[in-house]
Formats: C-alpha cells, sequence, structure tokens
C-alpha cells in the first residue's frame, strides 16, 4: 500500500518537474513577454513565506507563473497590481470590470460564470488562486485543503470570512499579493492613494452627528441586510453608522418591525443581480410601517454596487459616494 | 405482456404466478429452469458487463473534454505503474483530473448506488413498507446535523478532508441508534414503530440543523455542508472509496445469505414466525446493517434522494419479490443509475456541477410514475 502511494507520489512529482520545465521554455520563448528576464532574476531573490490564510498555513516558495482568480473583486485587485500577464483565467464576473482593466480582464480565459467545477479548475493548470471563502468548499471549486494538495498556493480574501472586517484587512490582502509576486511598491502604492481619498473625504465632512444608515441587499417577509461586514466600515468612515452593527454576524435576516423601531435617516441599497435596486426601493416605500420611517419619508437612497463593498480597489470610492449621499452639502 | 407489481405488502405477481420463491408452491419446473438460467445469465455476465461499460464510458466524459484514449493511456499507465505502456503526451493537469477526479468519482458513484439501492431493499423488506428507503432511520438529517456541526465547531479539523465525513457518519450513527432505542418498546420493534419513529427522529434532527445553521456567525461553511448533503460527487477522493467498497461487499453477501428469510419476513410476522424465523433478531440485523452501509455511503456523498427508493421498486416490477434476484440486480442497477446521473450532474451546467440529488430525482421521478401506471401498482389491496 505504502509503496504505491510512494510511487504515485514519486511520478506525481516527476510530472510536475516535467511540467514547470515546460512552463518555463514557455515563458523565454514568448518574444513580447517583456517581464519574464525580470521575474527570472527575481526569482533567485525570492524568499519563501508563510502566512495563515481561512485557517491555513499556506507557503509560497515561488513567484506565481500561472495565477486563477475566482471573483470579480479579486480579479480587480490583481489587474490593479499589474498581474494580467500572469492570470490564466477568472470566474464569477457577475459585474463588469472597471473600463481601464477591460481590455487587459478580456485577454484571460473565463473559466465559469460561477464557480467552476475543479476540473476545468485544474485545466487551467494553476500554481496560485485567489479568491473569496465561498470559492473554497465543497459545493464551489475545492475545500482550501484539496486545493493545496494538488500543489496549487491559494490566498483567500481576508474580507471574506472576517467579521468586522476593515479597510485594514483589505491593504493586508494587497500587501500579501504583493510579496507573493514581488510587486510590492504597487500594493503600496494602491494602498496610499485609497487612504488619501479616505482622509480627504473625512476631511470634508468633519466634526458631525453620525447618520443612522440601514442596508438593504435583499427584500422580503425579513429584510436581508449588512451587520459586521466591510459595508458597515465603509459606511463608518462616510460618517454613517450601521443600526444593525450590533449583530455579530456579517450578514443577517432582520424583522421590518425592527428597522422601523431604529428608524434609519439613510437607506443604502446593494444592487446586484436581477432584482433592479428601483424594485427595492418601491419595496421599502410599500410597507405601510416604513412610511414614517425618516430615510423613506425624505427620500434618502443610496444605491451601491456589490464590487465596492466587496474588499478590493473601489473601497475609497465607494466611501466617497457615500459620504457625498450623507451629507450633499458639504461637498 | 401485463407487468404487475400489486398486493404489496403481501406479494408480488408476474403474469399471474407466484413468484415468492423459497416458500410454498413454486411455478412448474420447466418454467423455472428458463427463467433461472436467464437470471443466471443476466447477473454473471450482463450486469457485471453493463456496470464496466458505464465505469469505461463515465470516465471519459467531463466538463473539461479529454480524449477517450488519453484517458484510457492515464488509467492503464497507473494501473501498471512499473510497466508504464504509455509515453506521457499529455498535460500534467490532464492526468490529474482523469486519475484524481474521475476515476475515484466515478467509482464512488457506482458504489454508493449499490449501497442506497440494496439498503433500500432491506430495509423496505424489514419494516414491510413500500414508501420506506435507506433514509426511513433519519439518517439523511442527523447525518446532515453532524456535517453542519462539524463545520460550525472546527471539530475533527485535524483529519482535514475527512472531518466533514467523520461528522456525517457520526450523526448518522446517533439518528440511527436513537431510532433503533426509542422503537423497541418490551423487546419488540414492530415496523410501524420503526417508521413512525424514524419520522420524527428526521423532523428533530432538521429542526436542529437549521437552528446550527441559523445561529452560525460567518455561515459560508456551514451552508455549504449543508448543501453538500443534498448530495454530491464533486469531492471524491480514493481515500472516500475503500470503505463503502467493502461495508458494500460484506453486506450484499449477508444479505444474499438472509434472502429466505427477507422473503418470509416481507409476508408478515406472524407468517415468518410460522415459517421459523426469529423475526426481531432478523428485523434487527438487516436494519442495522442496512444504516451502517447507509452511513458510509451518505458519509462521502451526502444524502443523495431517490435511488433506495426507487431502484428496489423499479427492479421488482421486472423480476418479482424474490430477495435472491432483487438483491444482486438492485446493486448493479443502482451502481449504473449512480454513475450516468453523475455524468448528467457534471455536464448539465458544465462549467459549474449540479447537485446529483437534482438528477436523481429529475429523472428517478417521472420514470418511477410511468412504471407504476403501467404495472397497474396497488398498495396494500386489489388492483384496479
Amino acid at each position: 500500500m505504502s509503496k504505491r502511494f510512494l510511487l504515485a507520489l514519486l511520478i506525481v512529482f516527476l510530472a510536475g518537474t516535467l511540467c514547470f520545465a515546460g512552463g518555463q521554455e514557455e515563458t523565454s520563448s514568448n518574444a513580447d513577454s517583456s517581464g519574464s528576464t525580470i521575474n527570472n532574476k527575481m526569482e533567485q531573490t525570492f524568499v519563501p513565506f508563510t502566512v495563515t490564510t481561512y485557517g491555513q498555513e499556506v507557503t509560497y516558495d515561488h513567484i506565481p507563473k500561472r495565477a486563477v482568480s475566482l471573483n470579480a473583486h479579486t480579479t480587480e485587485i490583481m489587474l490593479a497590481m499589474g498581474l494580467g500577464d500572469v492570470m490564466v483565467g477568472t470566474a464569477y464576473n457577475n459585474a463588469p470590470v472597471l473600463p481601464q482593466y477591460q481590455k487587459e480582464f478580456e485577454k484571460i480565459p473565463k473559466l465559469a460564470g460561477k464557480y467552476p467545477s475543479l476540473e476545468v479548475f485544474l485545466n487551467a493548470d494553476p500554481d496560485f488562486v485567489f479568491g473569496r471563502s465561498s470559492a473554497f468548499q465543497e459545493k464551489s471549486v475545492a475545500p482550501l485543503e484539496t486545493v493545496l494538495d494538488y500543489g496549487i498556493m491559494v490566498y483567500v480574501c481576508k474580507g471574506s470570512y472576517t467579521v468586522g472586517t476593515t479597510m485594514e484587512d483589505v491593504y493586508e490582502d494587497f500587501q500579501v499579493l504583493g510579496r507573493v509576486f514581488q510587486v510590492e511598491e504597487c500594493a503600496d502604492e494602491l494602498i496610499r492613494g485609497m487612504k488619501e481619498k479616505i482622509e480627504a473625504v473625512q476631511k470634508k465632512i468633519g466634526e458631525r452627528e453620525t447618520l443612522r444608515v440601514f442596508v438593504l441587499d435583499a427584500t422580503g417577509d425579513t429584510a436581508f441586510t449588512a451587520c459586521r461586514s466591510l459595508e458597515t466600515s465603509l459606511i463608518e468612515a462616510a460618517g454613517g453608522e450601521n443600526i444593525f452593527d450590533d449583530i455579530e454576524k456579517v450578514w443577517a435576516r432582520v424583522s421590518w418591525e425592527e428597522v422601523v423601531e431604529r428608524n434609519p435617516e439613510v437607506i443604502v441599497i446593494n444592487e446586484y443581480g436581477k432584482t433592479l435596486s428601483s424594485e427595492k426601493i418601491a419595496f421599502a416605500k410599500s410597507l405601510p410601517a416604513m412610511a414614517d420611517v425618516d430615510a423613506v419619508k425624505n427620500d434618502r437612497f443610496v444605491v451601491v454596487e456589490l464590487p465596492a463593498i466587496f474588499p478590493g480597489i473601489r473601497n475609497a470610492d465607494t466611501v466617497e459616494q457615500l459620504a457625498r449621499a450623507f451629507y450633499p452639502e458639504r461637498f | 405482456m401485463r407487468i404487475r407489481l400489486s398486493n404489496w405488502p403481501g406479494r408480488f405477481t408476474r403474469n399471474g404466478f407466484k413468484l415468492v420463491s423459497g416458500i410454498g408452491s413454486g411455478p412448474q419446473v420447466n418454467r423455472k429452469q428458463v427463467v433461472s438460467s436467464r437470471f443466471t445469465l443476466l447477473i454473471t455476465v450482463l450486469l457485471p458487463a453493463a456496470v464496466i461499460l458505464s465505469i469505461v464510458g463515465a470516465v471519459s466524459v467531463g466538463s473539461v473534454t479529454i480524449k477517450f484514449n488519453e484517458t484510457w493511456k492515464i488509467i492503464i499507465n497507473h494501473l501498471l505503474p512499473w510497466y508504464q505502456p504509455f509515453d506521457q503526451t499529455w498535460r500534467t493537469a490532464t492526468e490529474k483530473i482523469v486519475w484524481d477526479l474521475r476515476l475515484p468519482r466515478v467509482l464512488l458513484g457506482g458504489t454508493v448506488g449499490g449501497i442506497l439501492s440494496v439498503a433500500g431493499v432491506a430495509i423496505q423488506a424489514s419494516v414491510r413498507n413500500p414508501l420506506a428507503g435507506p433514509y426511513i432511520l433519519g439518517i439523511s438529517s442527523s447525518a446532515a446535523t453532524g456535517a453542519v456541526s462539524v463545520m460550525l465547531l472546527g471539530a475533527f479539523r485535524f483529519l482535514g478532508n475527512f472531518a466533514l465525513s467523520i461528522g456525517a457518519f457520526i450523526g448518522a450513527m446517533l439518528g440511527m441508534f436513537m431510532v433503533i432505542t426509542i422503537a423497541n418498546v418490551k423487546g419488540r420493534v414492530t415496523p410501524v414503530r420503526i417508521v413512525l419513529t424514524g419520522v420524527a427522529i428526521s423532523a428533530f434532527f432538521s429542526a436542529v440543523t437549521n437552528f446550527i445553521v441559523h445561529s452560525a456567525k460567518n455561515d459560508e461553511g456551514v451552508r455549504s455542508a449543508l448543501f453538500w448533503m443534498i448530495g454530491s460527487f464533486a469531492g471524491a477522493r480514493w481515500e472516500y472509496w475503500p470503505l463503502p467498497a467493502v461495508g458494500l461487499i460484506l453486506s450484499v453477501v449477508m444479505f444474499m445469505a438472509l434472502s429466505r428469510a427477507l422473503n418470509a419476513m416481507i409476508l408478515g410476522d406472524e407468517t415468518a414466525v410460522t415459517l421459523g424465523v426469529n423475526i426481531q433478531t432478523l428485523r434487527m440485523v438487516t436494519v442495522i446493517t442496512a444504516a451502517l452501509i447507509t452511513g458510509l455511503g451518505v458519509a462521502v456523498s451526502g444524502a443523495i434522494a431517490f435511488v433506495g427508493l426507487v431502484v428496489p421498486h423499479v427492479v421488482r416490477v421486472f423480476t418479482g419479490a424474490d430477495h435472491k434476484r432483487v438483491l444482486p440486480i438492485s446493486l448493479f442497477v443502482g451502481a449504473v443509475y449512480l454513475i450516468w446521473a453523475d455524468v448528467l450532474a457534471r455536464i448539465i451546467v458544465a462549467p459549474e456541477e449540479l447537485s446529483i440529488g437534482i438528477i436523481t430525482s429529475l429523472l428517478g421521478a417521472p420514470f418511477f410514475v410511468y412504471l407504476l401506471r403501467k404495472s397497474r401498482y396497488s398498495f396494500g389491496g386489489k388492483s384496479s
């Protein structure tokens, strides 16, 4: 039994080295990838390091050559860091990518509309994958342990599994990716830009009473709302306060009764999928109990797109968008 | 030819013949010989061949297109590691897909299909109820509770990929143990009591599962565990296969040895007792064995619906009620059915995957209804 296992391991190992050699040949023969020589030079100075992501220790022992991103907002982060050249697959592209990355994005194969099966994922032959925690489940691609077993390095977006995510967690994603791909300057640049933008917004709104904000993600018999998620942190950065930030969950269903009781001044609508934000607004307005809520009385609704509130490069712009909606008189 | 599946829970008749063999008067000798030689051919050649062809076919199909001969070169190379007849002309990714994903998946699919069908036959006989299936002891919902608690508590984390399976198996065994204990009043376990206790325990565990899912803080993992319980072979690995396979073989051998007693049991407790069957012990043994192998199956693939209930009925329509025939034929039919259902689950929405439970119910339910209507099935009375 163990002999056969060892043999199988040996085969996989040998096959792995073969593939590795083949991969290198490909890059050097590719004339227009000017980065390849720089990459090779860096390979020699790359110091392996270990990061704990989604409860698992993952060691990064070389600069990835074939990277897959499994979510729209993770894809945008990678493109913003200039990693389009090494990307061999994207998935779950449920929102249009920012126009400045559109061209590069289209060159990368799309593995699936939602999450690809493990088979399709492996067929892209990746050595690195970045995605939300929901991607690394049995029902999606495969559990994290399985992906690691195939010798693929994984980094899971920290904001996707952390209760009470803040911008610091978003910056951490950038920093880890910067280290893995040896583009740390680029990561620092992105972080600096976002911090500056948020600071500028906060300077503008200045000292003020916080605004009571309710997030409406999905309508129904009960309301589906964000509690201790990144969206709450963004609302706080924009001078608001999520009325349901006391629930120790990332998302929750709350009764309309409780929404009325907490009387939000502004309602933030998350836009995604087939339900239009206008339908969600109409639904909230149609509930008789909601008629006396400040936000409905004053018709104060803000629509944000899902990628804007998921960890990524759009978050600083979201803070600005929210602040403008919360305090229009200060802009 | 009119095929009838009638007079359950008494006996099934076919063309007016009583095929409750092993007890009472059998049909004319010459007919019996014809039937039995045909049966031997079916069981030793045709059905195993169908299973092998299904494996060959299913391994070659998937969301990624891989050439048929490449698939088989890879598998033959792995089966003959010291010889390696073919040079590697394919990518390593392809090799991983064929050997580490597809083959274990197909084998596991066949094994679980066999398990559910055999367990279904045994349970239907021992509780004398055509609505019974392998999950009658609340196994699917108690296994789900086990799986979600493992995800919630992070228990067995050190076991990595096995954590979910072990949680589900422990849950299943707990559910089974509760049903058996509660249904046992003064040393007697009646079929009705087993069935009703199973329903109650099932409802209880569903509620516990929903409560756990609801109270989870970040419920991604927990929800995923729940989804997985609907059934999927997407996570199949080589390590999952040996235990269910061994369990299936042992239980088939055991049930075959007990086939006459199972025949007697289906006629009712009184009849069985007069035929010299120790009904209480037999019922316990069959129910526990069936639950055990079902637990092994559920632990690696989730609770796949509508296989263990349907396959035995479909087989009985064609063979009659004799367990010596129903058991082995159900084994093969179940294996083939689940292998192809899984192929559909893989390719219908490729490059994503459907849950196999959706396929088995979507195909199984209409086919079952069609058979029932065609064969003028009636329950517990005269067919009309």
